[in-house]
Order: structure tokens, then sequence, then C-alpha cells
């Protein structure tokens, strides 16, 4: 049915922009590098029968060697999942889906976001080197200088395979995994070892260590540095805070199916948005692009809500900003004391669920981006209508004065099709364009 | 004592035509507090003796520390005036057949340029001014300044020459000279009058004249004055000749023969100008007589005037004796509430001819014609022109003008912020009106209602407005203008707190920071920094004290003063920039070019503005700036925010589905122009032309989603190809000064990039007027510099005139516009370095 779908072709030759360089892995290795044997086992071992095998797009060139010898192994078909909906570091459930899957392995880098699925999962991580001594000996320097001596060495999980090794090692620091679920370093010294700003900074961020330090393997000479964190990130989130409050409509962008708490963390936003009287619309549109989001003009500003690791939040091409749901938590609770992250699960269940004004605080009050007044209460009940039931109001002079919630359409210059009544010619119906819009069947690209 | 009570001033509110509204408003430091303390101690409110001392309008403690107005003070004074004064009142609607009392709403306005928003406040809600003018300085630029804004809003001005202690004592002209200086400063006066206000118009003839008693003399500060009348008075009975007659000739080229009694109109030998002889020589002598301790000459003196010294004043001599010798022969007090009581319109002759003026909506409804007719029984229409803060912090009193109908306690109104639109809900409130009180400088005294033609506050309506608006009672009534303010907030200024955990107090300061101050702007930048923005370095001065000691309450942090930039183009694109839609089925061809010189200031100032008829504009457009008429017919849009003086024209011929995209179009313009390619700031003075447009055929494919992401790219194309430019703002600076000081002046304007236009001696003084460009950016710590470089001689007054191109290509590293460019958006968190022109422009 090409006539309601796109064509498969357009999927299979779109080009995908890959931040990473591709990956291209010498066949021989790759049994060791994606632990092909593990993951057999551990196929044959819960007797799954359908398996998705979920790569990010830099390791897709790799895909179908995995998945060939896994199918030499298994003698059973698995399934490559090429296109992911949202971000490669979660599971994918929704494509896997489509399969009817029982299980899914994920290569490749992983976030922390906490998974909503019930399919099983098994991650395999990549292998990135690492010199062990080099990482000891700057530990060495740095480990009589902080400050209560329990430094925690996190390993990012492309290189869990030296945990080990360090654990023999570095005998003055503990050594622990990223995706260790009771992973909890509050109040220690860090030392995290990565490749990933934006993971250090959610470590940062989210986990609250005393003091934070990164290690890079990827870029000798790989030293340790304090993470700090970016003032200027922090810093906007005043103004985007500004701009929620500003904001009489509030898109809410699913960025996600696969974070735990993702409908939780919505129907929060919705709470919000109402007792702000602010008008709200759940959005999905697949990865947001700027293209896509542009094309909701009444929206004034739209709330992501996806994984940690996305970097849509700090991106400045959209048409509207986009903010995280922390944001509008604290710019629409005046109660919130949370501290910024980008992470909703780390605070989602220490929030208070009484929500709308705090006592002291006004109905209205200035915004500091346009000067103007804005108001705060739920819309419409500052203006007592005589005939608040009726959307058409009787003006004393006898015109008509029209209220409707969707005003702003009054505005716009374009307000349909002009009929040209009796103005056209009549003729015969013609055969038109064959296809859908994206690629109608005599057009060229 | 205060010889009125509240409820006196109450009765008096209703006798419309005995209520006269005024503001004083003058040049920095020419007196108008000092002069307002006469009035003031007239009503009883201070002491006779204190007077010219107290300041009593000037209420903040920083005031009366710093010696200068920082906020327009209002006062209600209640006064009777004599029979034999009141017969020179001649209209019906200046006074009520039976009454003698006045009541007198005045507000006493800051002089220095950076608080002019509130000079221009206190014009709105008034109908007369009073204009002081130092004799021995004359006519200064804020004197121009606040008149034109007085004449353009209507306002009916009288004059009053201050300091003549000062002339006397300290410069000892002779009397002719003296008289030769008054004349020089009302002509002065008169034509800045006849250049702003039409004498066909429906004010009538405003210009001031001494020997009809609308210019007064004095000195406030020694608490005397008069106008002709006074001394027309004294001798009407010697000469036998009527009061108004003799005022006629006690002004101008009228002489007097003793020998012959003959009066002439020419000076000859044996004759003397009447002005000097029977004003200035008594005054003369007396200041003679008083400063040379010639004791039984002035008592001699004193004796003749009529003159009863106090028991208490006998044993004064020189200055102090001199005080109240003038003050108990000429009070002050006595002159000027004739010249205000006779001379300026009451509210019912004023809303006449101010309605159209004052009124936004059609000039026949019920809100018009009570505005006209000064009508308590009409719908409530009030203006609130500012908001004064109250003991309750955060919370303040809503300052205004009831034009029409009555404003209650308890009573409910619907509150109309500056973007109401009728028949929309957005900046609309209906709330009650919590008390109304009555302004009597540093105290309130609440007040059951007040009636259309009086000056009052509101408690309670604060929450639903930020700084002015319109309360009425009328459902259909549109607002009242809103105030077009003659200086612009063009100096910034980052603020933080000490301790960051007292950021939600600085927040909330300056959210009432922006309330409490007419036109000071409080911002959060994108890159989340809370801006101050000001007229000057005073007023941001002024405005970051009272963030925080009044506003926040915490210590706060303050970056250096910086200027904000615009952005504009000096040459046509060169070449035809193409961008193509993300889907690559649109494309767009535009072009951009620099506005003509003028047109920019024009929009500013709304002379051509999106709401024009277009085909007016378009006419106009092709009279004064050869644009093509038929293109200037298809302007597209104003932008930034609508408004902006950038535009976007239709160029193109016929084509397919145009229309349609015209909002995404309008949508992409208005976030290029204010966000620009270079640095992110606003745009100005550029004319984008849109030539050519290829569509898809499907709608679909043309939604918003395409075209406004590709029209920001295409015009940062066009920016970029058209060489872009900085514009920054700059000041009109005028400095008075004696002649040797002149040289240390363009010493210190060299230094700073300003450069001279006009230099000349004010005529009848030692003193020079230097007016000089200087920008903005320079001007941080000028007045210091000025004063030591010409050992605190001058003292300059900056008012922001203009835009100007900031010489250099911002796109050539080393340039001074690719500093600015770099540092504003390393401020902003942008990626350092220069846009790339290949990121926004597309290949066929």
């Amino acid at each position: 049915m090409p006539q309601f779908s796109t064509h498969e072709l357009v999927s299979l030759e779109k080009d995908v922009e890959s931040k990473k360089p591709l990956v291209v892995t010498n066949p021989k290795v790759i049994d060791g590098l994606y632990e092909v044997q593990k993951c057999a086992e551990w196929i044959t071992k819960n007797s799954f029968q359908k398996v998705c095998l979920q790569f990010p797009d830099h390791l897709l060139p790799d895909s179908t060697d995995v998945a060939l010898k896994l199918q030499g192994i298994l003698a059973q078909s698995v399934y490559v999942l090429g296109d992911t909906s949202y971000e490669s570091c979660c599971i994918d459930y929704v494509a896997a889906a489509h399969v009817d899957a029982d299980a899914i392995i994920h290569f490749g880098p992983t976030c922390f976001s906490k998974t909503s699925g019930d399919v099983p999962y098994l991650n395999i991580y990549e292998k990135h080197p690492l010199q062990v001594e080099h990482l000891e000996a700057e530990i060495s320097q740095i480990v009589n200088s902080v400050e209560g001596k329990d430094l925690v060495i996190v390993l990012d999980d492309a290189y869990i395979h030296y945990f080990d090794a360090l654990r023999q090692r570095v005998k003055n620091a503990a050594v622990h995994k990223i995706v260790e679920d009771t992973l909890d370093v509050a109040n220690k010294n860090v030392v995290f070892i990565s490749e990933n700003q934006r993971k250090l900074m959610n470590i940062g961020l989210g986990f609250k260590p005393k003091t934070l330090y990164l290690y890079d393997p990827s870029k000798p000479p790989s030293e340790l540095t304090l993470f700090q964190e970016d003032q200027k990130i922090l810093k906007r989130r005043y103004f985007l805070m500004e701009k929620i409050r500003d904001a009489r409509t509030i898109g809410i962008v699913i960025g996600t199916l696969g974070v735990k708490n993702y409908l939780k963390i919505i129907e929060r936003v919705k709470n919000l948005a109402i007792a702000y009287g602010k008008k709200y619309y759940l959005i999905s549109v697949g990865k947001p692009t700027v293209a896509k989001l542009a094309n909701l003009g009444e929206i004034d500003i739209y709330v992501m809500i996806t994984c940690a690791m996305n970097e849509i939040y700090d991106s400045r091409d959209f048409y509207k900003p986009i903010v995280t749901p922390y944001d509008v938590e604290v710019a629409l609770n005046s109660n919130a004391r949370i501290h910024f992250t980008y992470d909703y699960n780390s605070y989602l269940n220490n929030l208070d669920e009484k929500l709308g004004l705090a006592k002291n605080e006004n109905e209205t009050d200035v915004s500091l981006l346009t000067g103007k007044l804005r108001s705060n209460a739920p819309a419409n009940e500052n203006i007592e209508e005589s005939s608040s039931d009726s959307q058409v109001a009787v003006k004393g002079n006898g015109s008509l004065s029209v209220y409707f919630g969707a005003g702003y359409l009054s505005d716009r210059f374009w307000k349909g099709l002009e009929q040209n009544l009796g103005a056209t010619d009549v003729k015969l119906a013609e055969k038109g364009r064959n296809g859908i819009a994206q690629g109608y069947d005599n057009e060229t690209h | 004592m205060v010889n009125f009570t509240v409820g006196e001033i109450r009765v008096m509110m209703d006798k419309k035509r005995n209520i006269r509204n005024m503001s004083v408003i003058a040049h920095v430091d020419h007196g108008k507090s000092t002069l307002t303390d006469s009035l003031v101690s007239k009503a009883g409110i201070i002491a006779g003796a204190k007077a010219g001392e107290t300041r009593f309008t000037d209420t903040r403690k920083d005031e009366q520390e710093r010696c200068i107005t920082i906020k327009s003070t209002a006062i209600s004074m209640y006064f009777e005036l004599d029979d034999k004064d009141l017969v020179f009142i001649t209209s019906p609607d200046q006074r009520d057949k039976d009454t003698k009392g006045f009541l007198i709403n005045l507000i006493d306005s800051p002089g220095h340029v950076d608080f002019s928003s509130e000079v221009t406040a206190a014009l709105r809600v008034t109908d007369g001014a009073l204009v002081v003018v130092d004799c021995v300085s004359g006519v200064c630029v804020q004197t121009e300044t606040v008149l034109r804004q007085a004449i353009a809003e209507r306002i009916k001005p009288i004059l009053f020459m201050n300091k003549m202690d000062r002339a006397l004592l300290e410069l000892q002209l002779d009397a002719e000279k003296l008289f030769q200086t008054f004349q020089r400063i009302v002509e002065n006066v008169n034509v800045i009058i006849a250049t702003y206000n039409d004498d066909s118009g429906p004010m009538g003839e405003v210009r001031v004249d001494p020997s009809k008693g609308s210019v007064g003399f004095g000195s406030g500060l020694h608490g005397w004055a008069f106008t002709l009348k006074q001394f027309a008075e004294m001798y009407a009975e010697r000469f036998k000749i009527d009061v108004v007659k003799l005022m006629n000739r006690l002004w101008g080229e009228s002489f007097f023969n003793p020998k012959t009694k003959k009066w002439s109109k020419q000076k000859d030998d044996d004759n003397r100008r009447s002005f000097c002889m029977y004003i200035l020589d008594p005054i003369y002598k007396i200041f003679d007589a008083i400063m040379n301790y010639k004791k039984d000459e002035y008592e001699s003196l004193l004796q003749k005037l009529g003159i009863v010294l106090k028991h208490e004043d006998k044993d004064k001599d020189g200055k102090q004796l001199l005080k109240v010798v003038m003050r108990t022969w000429l009070p002050a007090g006595e002159a000027l509430l004739q010249m205000i009581a006779i001379h300026l319109p009451s509210p019912v002759t004023a809303q006449k001819y101010r309605m159209e003026m004052l009124y936004e909506g059609p000039h026949d409804d019920e809100a018009a014609l009570g505005i006209k007719n000064c009508d308590p029984n009409a719908p409530l229409m009030m203006y609130v022109s500012k908001m004064v803060p109250t003991s309750d912090k955060g919370r303040f009193y809503a300052f205004g003008r009831v034009f029409s109908g009555k404003v209650a306690t308890g009573q409910k109104a619907r509150i109309m912020g500056p973007n109401y639109v009728p028949g929309k809900k957005e900046d609309l409130y209906e709330k009650a009106i919590q008390r109304t009180i009555l302004m009597m400088g540093r105290y309130v005294e609440a007040i059951e209602d007040v009636p259309s033609g009086n000056i009052c506050g509101l408690v309670g309506v604060d929450q639903f407005l930020v700084k002015t608006g319109t309360i009425t009672t009328y459902k259909d009534a549109h607002n009242l203008k809103v105030m077009k303010f003659s200086v612009s907030p063009v100096v910034r200024v980052a603020v933080e707190p000490k301790n960051p955990a007292d950021l939600p107090k600085l927040v909330e300061g300056l959210k009432r920071l922006a309330k409490s101050d007419p036109m000071v702007q409080c911002i959060i930048e994108e890159s989340g920094e809370h801006i101050i923005a000001g007229a000057g370095e005073l007023h941001l001065e002024i405005c970051l004290k009272d963030l925080e000691d009044d506003h926040a309450c915490i210590p706060i942090k303050k970056s250096d003063p910086v200027v904000s930039y615009r952005e504009t183009v000096s040459e046509e694109s060169d070449q035809m920039c193409l961008s193509k839609s993300p889907n690559k089925h649109n494309r767009l061809f535009m072009k951009a070019q620099p506005m003509p010189d003028g047109l920019a200031e024009d929009i500013d100032d709304g002379k051509v503005n999106p709401r024009d008829e277009f085909k007016a504009r378009a006419r106009y457009l092709g009279e004064k700036y050869d644009y093509d008429v038929t293109e200037a017919r298809k302007i597209w849009c104003f932008g930034p925010d609508g408004t902006g003086p950038n535009i976007l024209v239709d160029c193109t011929k016929g084509v397919q589905y145009l229309n349609e995209i015209k909002d995404s179009v309008v949508a992409g313009f208005q976030w290029a122009t204010k966000e620009g390619v270079l640095s992110e700031e606003n745009l100005r003075g550029v004319r984008f032309n849109i030539f050519d447009v290829t569509l898809h055929a499907d709608a679909i494919h043309r939604g918003g989603g395409q075209i406004i992401p590709t029209t920001r790219r295409c015009l940062y194309a066009c920016l970029l190809t058209a060489s872009p430019r900085l514009m920054e703002p700059v000041y009109q600076c005028e400095i008075q000064c004696p002649e040797a000081a002149v040289g240390g002046i363009y010493s210190v304007l060299n230094k700073r990039r300003g450069h001279v236009f006009e230099e000349m001696q004010v005529v009848g003084t030692p003193m020079f007027v230097v007016k000089a460009y200087l920008p903005v950016n320079e001007s941080f710590g000028f007045t210091a510099d000025l004063r030591s470089g010409t050992g605190g001689q001058a003292f300059p007054q900056c008012v922001f005139d203009h835009w100007q191109i900031l010489p250099g290509d911002p796109l050539e590293s080393g340039t001074r516009p690719y500093g600015v460019v770099q540092d504003t958006r390393k401020r902003k968190g942008l990626k350092e370095g220069l846009p790339d022109v290949t990121q926004y422009l597309d290949k066929m």
C-alpha cells in the first residue's frame, strides 16, 4: 500500500547522519568484541524465540556480521533493529514490538535511564582501550589531596572490561561500573573513566559527588580534569523558566518510550500546566527535528520527555525553545526544591503532590522577558462576562465580538483556500498525480 | 499648620472648574523643588521660613542628600484667591461663579535628563506646566525637551524666571542688562513653543507673555516672586491707569519720562524703560540698602513699601534680612498661585482639547464624551501614569488622573494594560479598587471617592498593571494612549545576588523595580543573565540602589555597564540568496539592502507603522525615500515584534501559493530580525526583498516547519552577503561651562570618540554651550572625567539621540566590531567565531 505509508525505499535510501565515525571491525575479532558466545548462551538458556539486536548508528556496519554469526550458532533467525526511534542508548521496545520480540540485545553505549519495558534485554558494551598503568599513576597523584580519601572510580560502559584489572591494581580507590543499579557516589570523590562529556555532566548533576574528575582515555595524554558545572547551562535555565511562565501553550514532546516513568512525568507536566492555566498538547513526532516542531506555530515552548543523554536540550536552532521537565517543574512549582538535572527520574519520586500557586504568590506578575504582565491563574477567571457560557457576546453597539480558544487563528493572514466562486471555469475531472506527498511518482529529487 | 482638611479638598474636587492640575518642569538645578516649597508653605504644610530649604517634594533620602529630584511627587493643596484677582479669570470654564477656593494638584518633576520619563508621566496627568528657568543660565537643553513634550501633550505652559537673587548678588547685572536677559529667555521659550504648537490648533495661543502675567520673576530660594500684575496693582492708583493696561506698559519697549510724565515707545535721553524704573529699581534699592547695611535707608524703604517685619526678624541683617523683607513684600506663593489660577486651564477647559490626544477609541463613544466634558457622571476613565512604592514592600499605589466619571473605594472596575485590545481578554482584569487615596508629598490620605478632573492614587490594582494602564467601568472602552518617552533604555548592567541562594529575591526585586520606574527594563537574556536597562548611568545607579535597598533587600553584584548593539547592513546583498527548505522542495530567493537614512527613525517614531493604510504609506515612502510605490504597497511586515525598524517587501511577480506561506515567512522574519546573524542582537534599518519563491504544490510540504526555518536561513544569508555592520547608540551631550573650560571639554570628548557639532556662547553670560555626539559606550565615567578635565566647571546632560554604524567590518578579525561581536557571542553562550554563510546559502 504505497499510498498510505512511506515507501520502503525512502527508509532504505535515507542518509543517516552519524555524529560518531562509523566502526568497521575486522570480522576475526567480532566474536570477542560483541561477545557473540555470551549472547548465544543467554538466548538458549532463556529459550527466546524472537530476538532483536539493537545497534547504534556507528556500530551498524558490524551488525550483519554479528547477526550472521549468531544465527549460525543458534540456527534461528535474529532481527537487527536499524532505525532507532529515539535515542540509541535506550532500549528500543517499540521497534522490537514490531516483530513481537521476546528479547533484545543492546550493543554499544548505554545511558543510565531506568527502563520502562518488560522485555528482557542484555547489554553488550563496546570495548575501548585503557592504559591501566597510566590511570593508576594519575590517580595516585591526586589520592592524597582529595578530602576524605574516599576515592571512587566509575567506569563508563566502554571500559567495563577493565573492571577486574583495575580492582586488582588500584588499591587506594573503590571501583564501580556505571551500569550498577545501586551506584551511589553522592558526596564522594569520583574519577569517571569515559569519553562522553555529556555523561560526565549527568553524573555531576544527577549523583552530586563531592568532586568529579574526568579521565578520558581516548584523548591522550589523558589527564584527570576536574569537572565544573557549566554555569552557562545552569544560567540558561533562568531564561527558559521565564519562557515557560510566559508560555500560554506548552508542547509535550514524547522523545522516549523506553525510559522508566515517562508516562508519570508526562502526567506531572500536564498537571503543572493545568495548575497555571496553560494549554498543553501532547506531541509524538518520532525524532524531533527543527522542521517538524516549527509546524506547530502556536506552541510557545516544548518540553522534551526523553533520555538524559539527548543533546536536543542544548540546541538553539529550534524555532521555539526546548526545555527539560525539570525546568517546567521549577518554573511552575514554587515549592520545588530540586537541583538541576536532565534526568527526571532522579527527582520524580521526591515531589510534593500539591500543585498550584503558593500562598504568598500573586495572581499576576511581570514577565522578565517582555516586561508585560502575565497571569498565573487558570485562564479566564479574571473576567466575569455576563454571557460567559456562549462563544459570542453581543457588543453594545450591535457589532459582534468573538471569543474562542483558538483566537490566534484570526490573526493569521492565510485563512484558507480562496474559493473564487464563479470565477473559475468548470472543467471535467482530470487525472492528477499519483503517489504520496513525500514523493509523487512523477517527481524526481 | 496645614490650612485645609481632606474634607475641604474633597468638596473642592467636585468643583471641577476650580481645579488646576499642573506640573513643575525645568532643566536640572533650575530650582523646581525649591520653588515648589513656596506654594507648599503658602498652603501651611511647611513653615514659611523653611521654604526653599525643605524641598518638601523631594521625599526620598537620596533626593535630599544629593539635592536632586529623582521621582516626581504629587501634592494636593487648597488656596483661596482674593476677589480682586478673581476678576482676571474670565472664562466660565475656569471658575465656579461663587467659589473662591482653588484646588491645586501639583507634581514636582526631576530635571535630570536620565529621569525624563518621570516628567512624561507627570505631564500626562496634568493640564498645565510651570516652566522654571534659571535666569542666569537661561534656556537649556532639558528646558527645551520638557517644553516640547508638554506642548505635544497639549499642556499649557507658564514661565518662571528663577534665581533672580543670583543675578543681582553674584552677577551684579544692571537693570537694563537684566531686562534684556529676561526678554531673551521669554523669546527663547516662545520660539520653542511656536515650533511645536500650532496657534490655530485647539489649544489656541500658548505663548507666554509677561505683560499678561503668565511670566513670573523671583527667587525660589529666598521665597519671593512677582508678576507684572503685582506691580501694576501697586502703581495703578498712583497712575490712575487700569491694572491690565498698566501691565502692558510695564514690559517691553515702553519708556516713561518722569519729567514730562509721558509714556513713549522709544528710548530717548530722558526716559527710562518702565520695567527697569518701576519694577527693578525698587528691588535693586532694597538689595543695595540691605546688603550694604544701610540701615536708615532700608528702614525708610520698608516704611514706604508698607512692609512690617515681625519682631523676631528685626534684628536680622544682610542676606537673612533681605530674605525676610523680600518674602514679606513679594511672597512667592501668592504670585505663583495667581499665575496658576489665572493662566493655567482647569480640567474642564483642558479635557475639551486633550481628549482626542488621549483616547484611542472612537471620539464619540461614551468614554470619549465623558472625557471631553469632564463629566463625573459618565463612565469612569482613569489613566494610571506611574506606580508609587508604598511602605508595604512590593506593593504600589497606582497614581493617575481621573478623566471621566468617578473612582471610588470598593468600586469594581476594568483594569486594562497597554496591550489590551477591545473585545479580547488579553491584559484585562476586572477587580475591585481597594482604596482611593490622596497623594500629599510624603503622606497619603484616604478619601472616599474621586471625581473626574482630579489626580489620585489607588490601592489594590498594582497587581494587575506593570507601569501604566487604563481603569474604566465602561465595557466597550478603548485604552487611553500609552505615553511616549523621550529617552530610551540604552545602558545595561547585569546583576546577580552576592549569595546565589538569594536569586528568587533578586527576581522578585527586579519585578518590583520594573513596576516602580516608568522606563527601566528588567529582563532575563537568553544566556540567563539578569539585565537592568536604563537611560543613563545615574538612572541605573538609582535603580540599582533601589533594587538593593528597597525591592530585593539583598546585596547585589553588578557588571560594568554595557550598551546593546544593533545589527544592520551597509550594502545590497552581492548575490541573490537562495535557501532550500529541509525537504528541498521549496526555495526562497531574497536580498537585503540598507534602508535610506531616516526611515528607521520614521518607523521608531511611528510615522511609518504597520497600522498605516498601505496606499498612503506607499505614497509617503515613494515621495520621501524614493521607494517604488508598487513595491512599497507590498510591505509584508515590520520586525522585530511586528513594529520594529526592519521591513520585508514582496517583490515577486505572480508566484503561486505565495499567500499561503506568508504567515510562515513573517514568523521567520520576526525570528531573524530579533536575533541577528552576527550576535543575536536586534536588526535595525534593513529592508529584505523577496524576489522569487518556488513552492511544492502540496500544502503539507510548504507548512511552517519547512518555511519558517528556511526563511531565517535565507535572511541570514542575505545579511552576511550585504556587508553586515554593527550599530551603536549615541548620546547627544550638552555641556555648559565657562569659556576657559571649553578646551578641556574638547580633549575629554576626543578621547572618547565624541565630536562637537555646535559651540556657542550663551548671550549675555560668560557661559558657553558645547553640543556633541558621544557614543553611549564611551560615556561611562564621562561626567567624572569631564569634571576633572575642567576643574569641576562642566556638567554634561546626555540623552540618547540616534544609532550610528560602528566603523569596521565585523566579519574581519581584529576590527572593533569583530571584538564586540565575539564578546557578545561569548556572553550569550553562542559558539565563538563567525557565522558561516555556507550554512545558510544553498546552491540551485
